[in-house]
């Protein structure tokens, strides 16, 4: 009798998380990745429409200019903008966890991009930092005397890959801080503390201490990185609100506007060639996983 | 934790924090001017903003009423209110009993479960959203606010069960034994005796979901892309699209800060717990 109550709880409890992880995960997830293998035309269109077209849709992808780009756009966002936020929040994580006053107040603010609405920081830094008449770079430049630099047009078509990068990037180091933080937190004072006593200076006390111990969370961390990046979008959009650019264009956008897409640029409708996008998407998610967790392994040190 | 750093440190080895000092204050002074300086341009003119003078020809606060009224920013901002607050007390109604049956009894099962639902943290927003606008349409669901917040709150389950369950793992079975010998069957305890004990984590992880939901752009460009229907995320967007035929910049300044201020008050009042609640999510590895 009792047990049998336990059952009903289990189902009634479990159900509803369930069904709509079936709904709205599984199901999705299957089904693009079918739809990849197949010619659809219409988004709508029932699965008997649909005629099997094997490889073709990724053959189609990587033969379109575009969506090479985008690939080539994304792969330097994961790169440089990788080494750009781990190198700066490794430095701020370092500064805030060696003793500083009002830490606490400076680990919010370099927080805070993070809880602003993507739309709004971009438009922040579109509207204001790169703004050729007003901005930011422009007044700052202007009082210092380098007329060349506040000159630069930072969001036409040469520079405005690196201007995304830089704008994106600066949101993005207080999130990876606040867990580079919490991993150094994690390592015993003592380790330091004999460090200290045996003559190693900061430098190399962060460079044999530190490291070694955040191995699992940077891991962890390239993976979080990896899934950010794959669906970058947003700010693209912001930073090229009318048509995607050559220089922002991302592979979401590019699946976007191909799907669901109003303009000009990209006019072919091939609804299963978007599929392909999300599965390549998924497969460089995975493949960063297994390759990151077989790669950095734990020491399975306990501290 | 700062206690034990400051006496890692020795009064010499402090001498050389200036320069970690510097970098600090120059980052944080960095993020006050660009944000000072939204909040300042949305009280100016957009004559003052291109001359470089804001509050030249004075103070403003008229750019905020032609942003709600004008722009329909009023109409976006109640929309997001509404998706925001009905989703998130949908995600912790499915998400809480979910996550405490897999914290108290684990089985093969649960295992099954709790791992399908990590990995769908990362599946990219792309590989579902097709089929799901192609379900939709058909069942002729398109432009309607109940499916955008039930979208809401089946896409963000997930999370909220991977946060709560370990929550639930932390709150001792001696409180469910106490109340099965006074009679109390399993779901009452849960409702009565365990959820409120869960409160804390509840609360961190729907404070998560409010500025993960107010703050979602691709979803509701997709479903809700209408003037009627639209968030502040979309609305903001289109509002930006349409610049060069309004040129109305100080508008979209205080438009800017309209759709920020909810999530940074939040913000202020709760950064220490959202914090708290950011690093024991990831650091799990």
């Amino acid at each position: 009798m009792k047990k049998k109550r336990h059952t009903l709880m289990k189902v009634v409890f479990l159900g509803p998380a369930v069904l709509s992880y079936l709904a709205v995960f599984l199901y999705p997830t299957l089904r693009t990745t079918v739809m990849s293998f197949f010619k659809v035309d219409s988004i709508t269109d029932a699965v008997s429409k649909w005629s099997f077209a094997g490889l073709d849709n990724y053959r189609t992808l990587f033969s379109s200019e575009l969506f090479l780009r985008s690939m080539r756009n994304i792969a330097g966002i994961w790169l440089y903008g990788g080494l750009l936020v781990f190198a700066l929040a490794l430095l701020l994580a370092a500064i805030l966890t060696s003793g500083v006053r009002l830490k606490s107040f400076f680990r919010a603010v370099i927080y805070l991009p993070n809880v602003i609405s993507a739309v709004a920081m971009g438009t922040m830094w579109m509207q204001y930092v790169y703004s050729s008449r007003y901005g930011l770079l422009k007044s700052t430049f202007k009082t210092l005397g380098l007329e060349g630099l506040s000159a630069v047009q930072w969001t036409s078509p040469e520079h405005i890959f690196g201007a995304l990068l830089v704008a994106y990037c600066f949101g993005m180091v207080g999130y990876f801080m606040l867990i580079f933080m919490a991993g150094i937190e994690k390592i015993p004072a003592d380790f330091y503390e004999v460090a200290t006593i045996e003559g190693a200076g900061k430098f190399k006390q962060f460079r044999h201490i530190t490291m070694p111990l955040m191995k699992g969370v940077m891991r962890t961390s390239i993976v979080l990185w990896t899934i950010s990046t794959v669906v970058f979008f947003i700010w693209s959009m912001v930073f090229s609100p009318l048509n995607p650019e050559p220089g922002t264009v991302t592979p979401m956008v590019y699946m976007y506007q191909m799907v669901f897409g109003a303009n000009m640029v990209v006019t072919e409708r091939n609804v299963g060639a978007g599929a392909a996008v999300g599965v390549l998407l998924s497969l460089m998610v995975l493949a960063i996983f297994i390759v990151s967790s077989k790669a950095i392994r734990d020491d399975g040190l306990e501290f | 934790m700062s206690g034990i750093n400051s006496s890692r440190m020795s009064r010499a080895a402090r001498g050389n924090q200036l320069p970690g000092y510097l970098v600090v204050t120059a980052w944080c002074l960095f993020t006050f001017v660009l944000i000072g300086w939204i909040v300042a341009a949305s009280f100016s003119t957009t004559r003052d903003i291109f001359k470089g003078e804001l509050f030249k020809s004075g103070f403003h606060p008229e750019n905020y009423v032609k942003a709600l009224v004008t722009h329909n920013v009023g109409v976006y901002f109640v929309n997001s209110l509404i998706y925001t607050i009905s989703a998130c007390f949908g995600i912790a109604a499915v998400s809480a009993p979910a996550a405490y049956i897999l914290a108290r009894f684990p089985s093969k099962t649960g295992n099954l479960i709790q791992n399908s639902f990590v990995a769908a943290l990362g599946v990219p927003a792309i590989m579902i959203i097709m089929p799901l606008f192609a379900l939709i349409t058909s069942l002729g669901w398109t432009n309607s606010r109940l499916l955008l917040i039930a979208l809401y709150v089946a896409i963000n389950v997930p999370f909220t069960v991977f946060f709560m369950t370990t929550f639930f793992k932390n709150i001792p079975s001696s409180f469910e034994e106490a109340a099965a010998i006074d009679g109390c069957g399993p779901m009452r305890t849960f409702w009565v005796i365990i959820l409120p004990l869960a409160q804390p984590g509840l609360v961190t992880v729907t404070i998560f979901n409010f500025i993960t939901v107010w703050n979602e752009y691709f979803m509701a460009l997709i479903f809700a892309n209408n003037t009627a229907l639209r968030p502040v995320a979309v609305g903001l967007y289109s509002m930006i699209q349409s610049m060069r035929y309004t040129g109305d910049w100080a508008g979209m300044f205080a438009a800017v800060v309209i759709i920020f201020l909810p999530t940074f008050l939040l913000y202020i009042f709760l950064s220490e717990k959202i914090i708290a609640g950011v690093t024991s999510g990831a650091i799990k590895g």
